[in-house]
């Protein structure tokens, strides 16, 4: 099993959600957050006073997949997450070693 | 074994009504008293003849059992020794109860440990104002129930000041209010603990020294309890648990259970029922604080002052002084919310009974088409609108005055971020709006008409009982329209008003969806949105607006990275309506024949300006063409504008702030723009301190007058200038601290310059002479003041070109001066 983490732009969310939904990857988990990769922040002004924006506003989905599907997924959501501009975003994949459900003590794949 | 007799606490009124929820919980109780006395008889007193009494308290004390409540049971022990002694009897004794099925909260305390005031511990303390001896040592017993009273008398304050604290709490993990899609029957604000924390707090108010009575419930406090007694029975017989969650489906599951027919009407006597308890907890809450600190009584007492020939101010509450004129002159409803919302003072009930009978008269007298705008606006411009506005919903007079809202009364809309009813979401964001923090706050300041935005508020969901299920998402924005149109023709709001508000209801949804959906990052989409937008005060209000009603959708929805979304946008669109202020010109084929004038003006002049003010401009313009410059004069609702045409000539801008300073006046905001033919349209809007216009309608005429003589080149304007006194050196201790920015990148044919400056009369006229005198040309202005801060933007070419550097750090230098004088 692996842990997929994509790093997108918050617009891309709906066209994210619903790719992966079209290939069957229902579950997933949805994550406001900020950061700042190659594409640094900038300088905003405001009525004179000026600041920095350094974290900027992004969209962290989170899906956990068996081996087999790694490269479907990853490759679905790049697709849909495209612009072409910086500030795309990034994807990380992570081993998951195990997956349990709270309910029924459920292990394994049969979990996902 | 036996059970005594008569406790010396009465079993409330509202448990002795016949109803068979309220039957079902006393005779669960009976059921349990008899097996807590069989478990006793043979576990515990046997071997522990004295020393130890068995006490049911809280709910069960009561006899107010729901089908899977805690057994709230006190074990009165003569020692600390005893429970140590005796463990084994009193856990064999406990798991029995646990083994019939009872799940039992037990507390094993001294006499002693009752009687002390537990800060940590509220709920024993309280818990015991509805003890009742079951068995066991009854001596024992007797020397607790015995003080027990006096206990309660000299700890009064403390306890009522835990048992306040302690609701205040649960009410704010439920933001305050009853209107909850799906509402917790039991801790909810209007839930079966506020009933009883009512009932607490008289109890310990009229506490003697002899015994603890019991008040009489009015009727709605015990159809309310009944009501809410069944609904949490069946909840319990739902889940098999102790589940007090009203969710959506435990309302399905129980409607279709036969408990009701319409979920919906059902629902709105939940929220009729859950009204009546919350009221009566709000008010006695409001006793306590009355009542609990010295402080609060003199602020009362000094706030009695506020009285006035209509209504008089008693304990923090606003009376009627005669509530029969209400007949001759139905607009004193709306002086009293006026006053609401001038002073933040709530209608008393009094108040709210005087109305109660007369708001059919009050429907059927503003059902005719009134002129009721200018009443409400001040209501909805004071500082306490959102209470006012409240207010008049709790009342029912927000009903009687636009039955077009009637439809969101309590109307639950169901989906997975929804929490309140729709009424309930209008009334919490209009409090949003008013209560916006950091920079949404500021810039609610700085509407023109905060009126207008909370109108559309009011209104903005108006559609959503009618039309959502039929057209999907956004359906209800056409009903809320149409609802809002109606309303305000009949209550006589200006068409400029009425368009304002239109406008932010057709597009309430714009920002969110554009947040959601478009890369701000995007300088076309920016452009998109900026073209729905149009103007800098639309975009200050559709953001407030925005804010307050994603805030409203639930308490967690407005977090830091959205409000940080929504504020990136505003910036983005804020700096794309100013960029194209410089860039965008009505073209020649966009121009309408005959109006020559508009050709070559700022694509924006179109959408800040009415048909009409259009139409007065060209025939202004057509006025100039004689003698080389026309000005006109007028006064506004609570200002005074003036607009000048003529050609182009430096220093212009200048000469009129000059002008109005040597007047007197103070300007607030201004406008200047050039068309392609090199004539000028300039606009001052100016407060006239001294009210010499109001007072000396000769002034307009000399200030026109004046003014065309100044342009002309016949007055020198630093004469008129030298007449007036010098401003005085400000003393406010919070000085607002100058910038000045210039921006190459904002235009692409002028320079930015930005100026943010302490306001002082004279500054606008200081400002712009010192960008003449250091050559810049004024192309665009606009002006504006919050406060005492006052922020200018002008574009400033030089030799029909973009400042150098050197130029602008002349210039810099010399605004600075003028902002700051030593």
């Amino acid at each position: 099993m692996k842990k997929i983490e994509a790093i997108i732009q918050p617009f891309k969310l709906d066209e994210v959600k619903e790719a992966l939904q079209a290939i069957g990857v229902e579950g997933m988990t949805i994550s406001e957050v900020r950061g700042h990769g190659r594409q640094k922040g900038h300088k905003e002004v405001y009525r004179g006073q000026e600041y920095t924006v350094d974290l900027l506003p992004k969209v962290k989905v989170e899906v956990v997949v068996s081996d087999g599907r790694v490269d479907e997924v990853t490759k679905t959501i790049v697709e849909a997450a495209r612009t072409g501009k910086i500030g795309d975003g990034k994807i990380f994949v992570l081993e998951v070693l195990e997956a349990i459900r709270i309910r029924n003590d459920d292990r394994g794949e049969s979990v996902l | 074994m036996q059970s005594v007799g008569p406790s010396p606490y009465p079993t409330p009124p509202y448990l002795s009504a016949a109803s068979d929820a309220l039957i079902s919980l006393a005779g669960r109780a009976n059921r349990v008293d008899h097996l807590v006395e069989q478990a006793g008889g043979e576990l515990l007193f046997p071997t522990i003849p004295e020393g130890l009494a068995l006490v049911s308290v809280g709910g069960y004390g009561r006899r107010q059992l729901f089908p899977f409540s805690d057994i709230d049971l006190l074990l009165l022990c003569r020692n600390e020794e005893l429970p140590r002694d005796r463990k084994p009897e009193i856990s064999a004794f406990l798991q029995k109860l646990w083994d019939s099925g009872l799940r039992v909260s037990q507390s094993v305390r001294t006499p002693d440990e009752c009687l002390e005031v537990h800060d940590q511990n509220t709920e024993l303390n309280i818990s015991l104002l509805d003890q009742r001896f079951l068995a066991g040592d009854r001596p024992l017993y007797a020397a607790l129930s015995k003080k027990f009273p006096r206990f309660v008398q000299s700890n009064r304050d403390a306890l009522m000041r835990n048992l306040v604290r302690l609701t205040r709490e649960r009410h704010a993990k439920y933001a305050g209010t009853f209107y909850h899609l799906e509402p917790n029957v039991k801790e909810t604000p209007g839930g079966l603990r506020d009933l009883q924390f009512v009932r607490w707090m008289e109890q310990l108010r009229d506490a003697d020294t002899t015994r603890l009575t019991t008040p009489e419930a009015p009727d709605d406090l015990q159809q309310a309890f009944r009501f809410l007694a069944r609904l949490r029975s069946a909840l319990h017989a739902l889940a098999g648990r102790d589940r007090n969650l009203f969710t959506f489906d435990a309302q399905d599951a129980l409607a279709d259970n036969g408990e009701a027919k319409d979920v919906a009407a059902w629902m709105r006597e939940y929220y009729r029922h859950a009204r009546a308890v919350n009221r009566a907890a709000m008010r006695s809450l409001e006793v306590w604080d009355a009542q609990s600190s010295a402080l609060f009584a003199q602020f009362v007492g000094w706030r009695s002052r506020l009285s006035n020939s209509d209504f008089s101010v008693h304990r923090e509450r606003v009376h009627f002084r005669l509530p029969q004129q209400m007949e001759s002159a139905p607009e004193l409803v709306l002086r009293l919310f006026e006053f609401v919302a001038r002073h933040g003072i709530r209608p008393s009930s009094e108040a709210a009974n005087q109305m109660e009978p007369r708001l059919g008269r009050l429907r059927e007298y503003f059902e005719e088409p009134r002129n009721v705008w200018p009443a409400l606006n001040r209501i909805l411009s004071q500082p306490n609108a959102p209470l006012a506005v409240r207010s008049m919903h709790e009342t029912g007079v927000l009903f009687a005055l636009f039955p077009g809202l009637e439809q969101i009364e309590c109307l639950v809309v169901r989906d997975f971020y929804h929490r309140y009813t729709v009424d309930e979401h209008t009334l919490v964001a209009i409090q949003n709006a008013c209560s916006a923090p950091g920079a949404y706050g500021e810039l609610l300041r700085e509407l023109p008409q905060k009126g207008l935005l909370l109108f559309a508020l009011l209104f903005h969901d108006a559609g959503k009982a009618v039309s959502d299920a039929a057209s999907g998402y956004e359906g209800h924005v056409e009903a809320s329209l149409m609802a809002a149109d109606a309303a305000m023709r009949r209550i006589r709001m200006p068409a400029q008003d009425r368009d304002t508000v239109s406008f932010l209801i057709r597009n309430h949804l714009e920002l969110s969806s554009a947040m959601r959906s478009r890369d701000l990052a995007d300088p076309k989409a920016i452009h998109d949105v900026a073209q729905i937008v149009g103007t800098e005060d639309r975009l200050k209000a559709l953001t407030v607006l925005t804010y307050a009603d994603i805030g409203a959708v639930n308490p967690s929805v407005m977090t830091p990275w959205r409000s940080a979304q929504l504020w990136r946008l505003y910036l983005a669109v804020y700096r794309e309506l100013t960029r194209e202020l410089a860039e965008e010109r009505i073209a020649e084929s966009a121009a309408r024949p005959g109006a020559e004038l508009l050709e070559g003006l700022p694509v924006r002049y179109l959408r800040t300006h009415t048909d009409e003010e259009i139409a007065e401009h060209v025939a202004l313009e057509v006025k100039s063409q004689a003698r080389g410059v026309a000005v006109d004069i007028r006064s506004l609702e609570a200002a005074w504008q003036l607009t000048v045409i003529t050609g182009d000539r430096p220093g212009l801008f200048a000469l009129m702030a000059g002008t109005l300073a040597g007047f007197g006046m103070n300007i607030l905001r201004a406008e200047a723009f050039s068309n392609r033919r090199g004539q000028v349209l300039d606009t001052f809007v100016f407060a006239d301190p001294a009210r010499t216009l109001e007072l000396n309608p000769s002034e307009v005429d000399r200030l026109r007058a004046t003014a065309e003589r100044v342009i002309l080149g016949k007055l020198d304007v630093r004469e008129l200038l030298k007449n007036r006194p010098k401003p005085k050196p400000p003393s406010r201790k919070v000085r607002v601290p100058a910038a000045i920015r210039f921006d190459d990148e904002a235009s692409a044919t002028a320079t930015l310059v930005e100026i943010m400056a302490e306001d002082r009369p004279g500054l606008l006229y200081d400002l712009a002479s010192a960008i003449s005198s250091s050559g810049g040309n004024i192309e665009v202005v606009v002006i504006d003041t919050q406060a005492h801060r006052a922020i200018d933007v002008f574009y400033v070419t030089a030799g029909g070109k973009k400042l150098t550097v050197e130029k602008q750090a002349s210039m810099g230098e010399e605004l600075r001066k003028v902002c700051a004088p030593a």
